[in-house]
């Protein structure tokens, strides 16, 4: 049995607003191993970045409304955990890396500082000892000339810089568990190849578990070994990254991987699913997919599916999987 | 590079200063066609010719005997003695002995207030965005309803009857004999200060709310960044969230306006002045303004914008400290 970092059972969140109730997260379940590298996918409203929002317990209750009927960090029991003792478990057991590295960084104090401060938080350092260990970060993140680099204001670095200031910051502790949202899609494609390079460098010398949510499949390819895939607040997938790839079971991750355009079929017109994620006031009845399914019938527009499948293993929430679970290898 | 921003800034504020002071000085010259028939205006049983002598008599005293010009080059040289002219009062004082007599005065009422409003505004402001939607939020937004409907000379006057009337907490009008017989002790600075109670307080309930109005929104809206997110993920309690990355950033606009309002510090509340017959600069203005003392009104229209300039360039100044972006479009 492999020990588990994160557990999440039944995570629910919900934002009473004046026409109704917006279910952005209803009940998703999560387990994350030691050192493993969970991706957590969907299209943009699926609820990925609110999840995450979640674990961290960072969402502003009001006007949001959580409920998790367990939430675990390795041996800390986070569950009804109150704000106070949340703050000192925040940036040293569990970190976030944020998506857009030039809005995450306060503009008025130096990237140095901004470091600096999350070792003055949680461990009995001088300021000039901190100092001296967040320039050992950002050399970490192989930021050069982390010196005189710690000295500079976030506008004066350039994005790949920020980004790597970001994960500095997150992995400054050596915490149990990253939650990155995002961390690239604010990067061009070059920069982002070599700050996913840093990322997952760090991820495996520390050891650290990370959940990294994403909409980019190119990210999940480089980075996973899990992947959970997320549509309209639910999770309707869950495999091992390799298994996503080569069989996808549910109809939508077999859509999304479809839709990936690819540079041998040039002639091919992009392959899209069709229409848009449901407005999250008004999900459809039965399966959330269903308008959008090529194969759904009667009891999709009725009643929704399960997640179904082995505890640890495959699982799929689909009344017509492309296969069963239990059927594929794993 | 912040040098050259700095000399950037600083001839610019030059270059508004000899706009304003040359302006000044013609506006009054537009409006009179012969100073020395308004001084002296015609009287009967005087010859034409006695009242032509008088005339230029009176016009060479007070130099308006040269071209338009002319003056303007005297005007500028008595400028740079830091010489503003004399005033048309009797005895013929200079403008800047008068200035200075009145500035101290006000200053006690300006500077009271500006610190009360901000500390007062800071605190409130920070309040209501923190329990935003609550009632100290709803307070604060119906408080300053009201204080825009209220001008501040009905604030001032129901303040000076209740409080000072009726209650007799404070003096309700000033005394007269706090200028002259102020001599540095205990007891005239406390009777300085209980005579100014009710103008302060007049004049700094606008200023509270107006402050405090400002830093809700602005810390409402810093609240909502990515960055105070992050401040929160990196575990920093919410007092520190606050004060070192919510704070901070929201004093950037606050910064803009005490900066705008230190101009008009010095001007003195005019209609607050005149309310509880204060000694200062506000009164000192109509005085000139009644008496068409024109040399004392152009000396203090010169000074108050000589002042207004150097408090938006301090302001501009500052902010390159307050706010490292500032410098961001100069080559580095």
């Amino acid at each position: 049995m492999a020990d588990t970092v994160l557990e999440v059972r039944n995570l629910k969140v919900a934002f009473p607003c004046p026409g109704g109730v917006i279910r952005a997260v209803e009940g998703i379940d999560l387990d994350i191993h030691r050192g493993e590298c969970a991706a957590l996918v969907g299209e943009s409203g699926c609820g990925k970045s609110v999840s995450a929002l979640a674990i961290m317990k960072l969402l502003n209750t009001p006007p949001a409304v959580c409920r998790v009927d367990k939430l675990w960090l390795d041996d800390l029991d986070l569950t009804h955990l109150p704000d106070r003792q949340m703050e000192r478990i925040r940036g040293k057991h569990m970190a976030m890396i944020f998506q857009d590295a030039m809005t995450a960084l306060n503009p008025v104090m130096t990237v140095g500082k901004q470091i600096d401060e999350i070792y003055l938080r949680h461990s009995r350092l001088s300021r000039r000892e901190a100092r001296q260990r967040t320039i050992e970060a950002l050399e970490l993140v192989e930021v050069p000339e982390a010196r005189s680099r710690a000295n500079s204001y976030p506008h004066q670095l350039s994005g790949g810089m920020r980004q790597r200031v970001l994960i500095a910051l997150a992995f400054a502790c050596v915490p149990k568990l990253i939650i990155a949202d995002e961390p690239t899609t604010a990067l061009d494609v070059t920069i982002q190849a070599q700050v996913l390079d840093v990322l997952k460098n760090m991820q495996r010398v520390h050891r650290v578990s990370a959940l990294l949510i994403t909409h980019d499949l190119s990210v999940v390819a480089n980075m996973a070994d899990t992947v959970y895939v997320m549509y309209a607040g639910k999770i309707v997938e869950r495999a091992a990254m390799q298994e996503i790839f080569l069989e996808p079971l549910h109809p939508y991750t077999h859509g999304l991987l479809a839709s990936v355009p690819r540079i041998s079929d040039e002639r091919q017109p992009f392959v899209q699913i069709p229409d848009a994620v449901p407005h999250p006031m008004r999900k459809p009845t039965g399966c959330y997919f269903h308008p959008r399914c090529p194969r759904s019938n009667d009891p999709c527009r009725q009643r929704m599916p399960r997640l179904e499948g082995p505890d640890d293993g495959r699982a799929v929430r689909c009344w017509h999987p492309l296969r069963q679970p239990h059927e594929v290898r794993s | 590079m912040k040098r050259s921003y700095v000399i950037q800034r600083i001839l610019y504020a030059v270059f508004i200063f000899f706009v304003v002071l040359t302006l000044n000085f013609f506006i009054p010259r537009i409006g009179v066609h012969d100073p020395a028939e308004r001084y002296y205006p015609p009287q009967g049983g005087m010859s034409t010719i006695e009242y032509e002598i008088i005339k230029q008599f009176t016009r060479e005293q007070y130099g308006f005997d040269v071209s338009a010009f002319q003056q303007y080059v005297r005007y500028l040289q008595g400028l740079l003695r830091l010489d503003l002219g004399t005033s048309l009062r009797s005895g013929s004082p200079k403008v800047t002995a008068l200035i200075a007599q009145r500035l101290p005065w006000t200053l006690v009422l300006s500077v009271s207030t500006l610190v009360i409003s901000l500390f007062a505004g800071l605190l409130f402001g920070t309040v209501a965005a923190w329990k935003r939607g609550r009632w100290q939020d709803t307070l604060l937004l119906n408080a300053s309803t009201v204080s825009v409907a209220l001008p501040s000379f009905f604030i001032a006057l129901m303040l000076s009857f209740y409080l000072g009337f009726r209650l007799e907490l404070f003096p309700a009008y000033t005394n007269p004999n706090m200028v002259a017989q102020f001599d540095w002790s205990w007891d005239a600075i406390r009777m300085v200060f209980t005579n100014a109670a009710l103008p302060i307080m007049s004049m700094s309930l606008g200023g509270i709310i107006g402050y405090s109005q400002i830093t809700r929104n602005s810390v409402i809206a810093v609240t909502n960044e990515d960055y105070v997110v992050t401040a929160r993920a990196k575990g920093l309690p919410q007092a520190t969230v606050l004060y070192k990355h919510v704070l901070r950033n929201a004093l950037l606009p606050l910064a803009t306006s005490i900066g705008m309002n230190i101009g008009g510090l010095i001007g003195g509340a005019i209609i607050i002045e005149q309310v509880f017959n204060w000694q200062g600069m506000g009164t000192l203005f109509l005085e000139a303004n009644s008496t068409k003392d024109y040399p004392l009104m152009m000396g203090i229209m010169l000074f108050l914008s000589a002042f207004a300039i150097l408090a938006n360039l301090v302001t501009e100044l500052l902010y390159v400290i307050l706010d490292p972006r500032v410098t961001v479009g100069d080559k580095r």
